[in-house]
C-alpha cells in the first residue's frame, strides 16, 4: 500500500521509461449542420508524458469532450495526429480507456461483472480475470460490493466502479469525461481524494476534463484551459506541486485565481477578423 | 375504533350489503329466485363441483388453452418483434399489417376463422394466440429501439463484437419490456380463452360451462364460474408479476 | 407535431396493400371455393348491397345505439364513483376492496350471468356496454384525482371551497387528460364487448350481421361486418384522440 509519507513527484522526471505517452498535433474537427461548416476543436497540440495526470478545463462548447472522445477513439473523424506511444490511434482500443460522466455500468449486472465485462475480449485464463477483478475492485474500495446491481449503489460508489472497469485492462491511458459531475459536493470531495489515490497506485496516465477549476488543480500535474467556438487551448498551466495534494495550499489557491481569470476574460470577436487567441504552449512559472 | 379495524369493516360493508340485497331477492318469489340464486345454493353449487372434479376439469382446461396460446402467440411476437428491431425492412412490411390487423377486435376475427378453420380446439387456439400476439411483438419492438446508445458506447470501447452487443447489451435492454408484453398477452389470453369458449361450443372450459349454466338457467354454477375466472386471472397476473420481481431483479423497485 | 404527409403515409400502407393484392390473386386462381377465399371485388359488392339497402344502416345504428347508452351510463356512473372514492376515504375503503375484485373478471365473463338477469335483448346488451366502460373510467379518475397534488386541494380548503365549483373549476381541469384517457379505453372495451355480446346473441346489430353471415357460410357478409367493425372501432379511437388533444391544449408540453 501507498506510504502517504513517500510522496510522489510530478510525472516523467523520474523512473524508468514508461507506456502512456500521448501526442497530440494539429488535430482539427469541422462538422456539417444544416448546410453551415462548424469547428468544434481548432489545431490542438498536446504532449503527455506517461503517467501524467492532465486535466482538461473550459467552458461549454470548447469541445473538450470531444477531444476525449477522439483521443480514446469514439470518434475517428478528424484531421492532424493523435499518437499513443508513437502509434496513430485507430478506433477504440483496449489501451486507451474512458469513464464518462453517467457511470454507464450495465444495470443487468452487478459489480463484479460489470468489471469482468471490461476483459471479455482480452483471451485471459480464468484465474488471471479474478484475480485482476478482485484487484480492481480493492483499488477502488468496493471488495465488499461485488455482487450488488448498479442500482443499489450510490453515485460516488457507481462511479468508482466505473473507475475499477475501466482500469481492469491495465490502458496506458484513461480518459475521464467529467467524472464527478453528477456526484453532489461533498461526495465530490471524497472521490477526488480517492481518484488522487486510485491514480497514486495504478500509475496509468489520465486525461481529465472539468468543470470544476478546483478539481482540476488539486488533481493535476498540468491544466490545459480551452477557449471555446472554436476550441482552442488558450493556455497550459504547470502545477508543480507533490501528491498527494494539500488543498490548503497557496499555490493552488494563486493558479485558480489565474486561471478563473482566464476562462471569465470577454472573449474575442472571431467572426471576420483574422485575430486568433495566442495558443501559448509554454508553461507559465510561478514565482518562487 | 382503530383505522385497520375501520377499514376492514368498511371493506366488507359494501358486499355484506350487496349479499344481503342478492338473498333478500331471491326470496321474492320462483320469478326471481331463477335470477337470483339462494346463497346457500351457490355455496352448495361450489362444492359440489369441486369434489366431483367438474371445476378442475374446466378451470384446468381454460388455463391450458390459455397458456398454450400464451406460449404460441407469445414466442411468435417475441420472435417478430426482434427482427423488427434488428432488421428495417422487415419492420417496415410486418409493422404496417400488424398495426391494421390490431384495429380489428380479436372477437371480429372470429366468424372468419370459424368460416376457414371450423369450429374445432384448433381455431379457438389460433384466436386465442392471436390475442397473446399483439402485445408481445409491440412490447418487443419498443424493447428492442429502447436500447441506449449510451450503453452501446460502452460496447465499443471493449471491442464488443455485434454477437456480442445484442446478447450483453440489446437483449437485456429490452428485457424489461418484453416482460411487459408477456404479461399484457398472458392477461388477454386468459380473456380470450373466455371469450372463445363463450361464443364457440367448446368441449371443456369455465366459459363453456358458463354458457351451458345460462341455458339450463342454473346461475349458482355461472356465479362459481365467474369467481373461478376472476380468482385465476388475478392469480396469473401475480404469479407472473413474482417470476418478473425474480428474474429481472436487478431492476430498481419502482418508485426508485 | 407534424403530420406525416399522405404520400409517406400511403408508402407505410404498401405493406397491406400487398397483402390485399395477394388475396385477390390467390382467391382469383378458384383454388379455394369462393365461399372461403372471396374476390374483394365481392365483398365490395356486398358491402355496396347492405349499404343500399339498408340492411347495414340498421344493423349499424343499432349497435351504436347500444354502444353509446351504455358508454354514457357506464362513464358517468364510472367517473362519479372514481371522483367519490379519491375523494372520500370512507367511500375509499368502502369500495376499493371489492371494486378490485370485481376488476379481476374480465367484463366478457359477465355476459352469460347479464343474460339470465335482462334475457336477449338491448338492455343487457346497454348492461354489458355501461360494465365495460364502468371499470377504465372508474379507475382512470380514480388515479387523476389521486395525483392532483395537495397542494391545490388545500388551498380549496383554505379558502372554503364549495363542492361544486370546487369540482368544477379545480377538480376539472387537472384531471381531464387522465380521464378522457380512461373513457377511450372504455369506449374500444364497449365496443368489443358490444360486438361480442351481439355474435352470441342478439336479433340486430353488426355483430349479429357477422353471425347470421357465418351460419348461412356469407364469408362477404362476414368480412363485411369485420372491416365496418374495425373501422367503427379505428374512428371511435381518433375521434377520442383528437378530443383529447383539443381539451388538453392548456398543457404545456411535458
Amino acid at each position: 500500500m501507498t506510504d502517504p509519507r513517500h510522496l510522489r513527484e510530478p510525472a516523467g522526471t523520474t523512473g524508468p521509461s514508461r507506456t502512456g505517452a500521448v501526442r497530440i498535433a494539429g488535430l482539427s474537427k469541422r462538422y456539417a449542420m444544416s448546410g453551415k461548416s462548424m469547428t468544434v476543436l481548432d489545431d490542438i497540440n498536446l504532449s503527455i508524458r506517461p503517467g501524467e495526470f492532465v486535466s482538461i478545463v473550459g467552458p461549454s462548447g470548447c469541445g473538450k469532450s470531444t477531444l476525449l472522445r477522439l483521443i480514446v477513439g469514439l470518434d475517428t473523424d478528424y484531421d492532424g495526429e493523435i499518437r499513443l506511444d508513437d502509434t496513430r490511434v485507430a478506433g477504440t482500443g483496449l489501451e486507451r480507456g474512458l469513464v464518462f460522466q453517467d457511470h454507464r455500468l450495465f444495470p443487468w449486472m452487478t459489480v463484479a461483472q460489470n468489471v469482468e465485462v471490461a476483459l471479455l475480449n482480452q483471451k485471459l485464463p480464468k484465474e488471471r480475470r479474478e484475480r485482476l477483478i478482485a484487484e480492481h475492485l480493492a483499488l477502488v474500495g468496493l471488495s465488499d460490493f461485488g455482487e450488488a446491481y448498479p442500482h443499489q449503489l450510490s453515485g460516488g460508489m457507481a462511479q468508482r466502479a466505473a473507475i475499477a472497469r475501466a482500469l481492469v485492462n491495465e490502458p496506458r491511458v484513461l480518459a475521464l469525461d467529467e467524472p464527478l459531475g453528477a456526484l453532489d459536493a461533498l461526495t465530490r470531495v471524497k472521490v477526488q481524494a480517492e481518484l488522487q489515490r486510485i491514480w497514486m497506485e495504478a500509475g496509468t496516465t489520465m486525461i481529465m476534463v472539468t468543470h470544476d477549476v478546483d478539481e482540476a488543480l488539486f488533481l493535476g500535474d498540468r491544466v490545459v484551459v480551452m477557449s471555446p467556438r472554436p476550441g482552442r487551448i488558450a493556455r497550459v498551466v504547470d502545477v508543480d506541486l507533490p501528491h498527494p495534494r494539500d488543498r490548503a495550499s497557496p499555490l493552488l489557491h494563486r493558479l485558480k485565481d489565474e486561471i478563473l481569470g482566464e476562462l471569465t476574460r470577454e472573449p474575442r470577436e472571431e467572426d471576420g477578423t483574422l485575430v486568433s487567441f495566442p495558443a501559448r504552449s509554454s508553461h507559465s512559472r510561478s514565482p518562487s | 375504533m382503530s383505522l385497520r379495524l375501520r377499514s376492514v369493516s368498511l371493506a366488507l360493508l359494501f358486499p355484506a350489503l350487496v349479499l344481503g340485497w342478492w338473498e333478500w331477492e331471491s326470496r321474492q318469489g320462483a320469478g326471481h329466485a331463477y335470477a337470483f340464486a339462494p346463497l346457500e345454493q351457490v355455496a352448495r353449487s361450489f362444492v359440489e363441483m369441486l369434489l366431483d372434479g367438474r371445476l378442475l376439469l374446466h378451470a384446468g382446461a381454460s388455463l391450458q388453452r390459455a397458456l398454450t396460446a400464451l406460449l404460441i402467440g407469445g414466442s411468435i411476437g417475441i420472435a417478430t418483434g426482434i427482427a423488427m428491431g434488428l432488421w428495417r425492412p422487415f419492420d417496415r412490411t410486418a409493422g404496417p399489417i400488424v398495426t391494421t390487423m390490431r384495429q380489428v377486435p380479436i372477437l371480429g376475427w372470429l366468424p372468419l376463422v370459424a368460416l376457414w378453420f371450423g369450429n374445432g380446439d384448433g381455431a379457438k387456439l389460433l384466436l386465442v394466440s392471436l390475442s397473446a400476439f399483439y402485445p408481445t411483438v409491440l412490447n418487443t419492438q419498443k424493447g428492442m429501439q429502447a436500447v441506449e446508445g449510451k450503453l452501446a458506447e460502452v460496447g465499443r470501447l471493449y471491442g464488443f463484437t455485434r454477437l456480442q452487443s445484442l446478447r450483453l447489451i440489446a437483449w437485456p435492454s429490452a428485457l424489461p419490456l418484453i416482460f411487459t408484453g408477456i404479461s399484457q398477452a398472458l392477461a388477454f389470453a386468459w380473456i380470450a380463452t373466455i371469450g372463445v369458449e363463450l361464443l364457440f361450443s367448446a368441449t371443456a372450459g369455465l366459459g363453456t360451462e358458463m354458457m351451458a349454466a345460462q341455458v339450463a338457467a342454473r346461475t349458482d354454477v355461472v356465479l362459481v364460474c365467474v369467481a373461478c375466472v376472476g380468482v385465476m386471472g388475478f392469480a396469473l397476473n401475480q404469479l407472473f408479476a413474482l417470476l418478473r420481481a425474480r428474474l429481472l431483479r436487478w431492476q430498481p423497485a419502482p418508485g426508485n | 407535431m407534424h403530420r406525416p404527409s399522405p404520400g409517406k403515409a400511403a408508402i407505410r400502407l404498401a405493406p397491406v396493400l400487398g397483402l390485399l393484392v395477394l388475396w385477390e390473386i390467390a382467391a382469383s386462381t378458384g383454388i379455394w371455393p369462393r365461399q372461403v377465399l372471396v374476390p374483394l371485388e365481392q365483398v365490395g359488392a356486398t358491402l355496396f348491397a347492405l349499404g343500399a339497402s339498408g340492411e347495414l344502416e340498421r344493423h349499424l345504428s343499432a349497435s351504436l345505439y347500444r354502444l353509446a347508452c351504455g358508454f354514457l351510463a357506464g362513464s358517468l356512473v364510472g367517473v362519479s364513483t372514481g371522483v367519490a372514492m379519491a375523494l372520500s376515504r370512507n367511500v375509499h375503503r368502502l369500495l376499493w376492496p371489492t371494486f378490485t375484485c370485481i376488476r379481476q373478471v374480465p367484463t366478457i365473463a359477465f355476459i352469460p350471468l347479464l343474460i339470465l338477469f335482462f334475457d336477449v335483448e338491448d338492455s343487457f346488451k346497454i348492461v354489458i356496454v355501461s360494465v365495460a366502460s364502468f371499470f377504465p373510467s372508474a379507475l382512470a379518475t380514480h388515479d387523476a384525482v389521486r395525483d392532483i397534488p395537495a397542494s391545490h386541494r388545500e388551498v380549496a380548503r383554505l379558502y372554503r371551497m364549495p363542492l361544486a365549483p370546487f369540482l368544477a373549476r379545480v377538480i376539472l381541469p387537472a384531471t381531464v387528460p387522465q380521464v378522457l384517457t380512461g373513457l377511450r379505453l372504455g369506449l374500444t372495451r364497449g365496443w368489443l364487448s358490444l360486438v361480442a355480446a351481439e355474435l352470441l346473441a342478439a336479433d340486430s346489430g353488426l355483430g349479429q350481421m357477422m353471425e347470421m353471415g357465418r351460419q348461412l357460410f356469407q364469408i362477404d357478409v362476414v368480412l363485411c361486418g369485420v372491416i365496418v367493425a374495425g373501422l367503427i372501432g379505428f374512428l371511435l379511437d381518433a375521434s377520442m384522440v383528437r378530443l383529447e388533444r383539443h381539451l388538453s391544449r392548456w398543457r404545456t408540453a411535458t
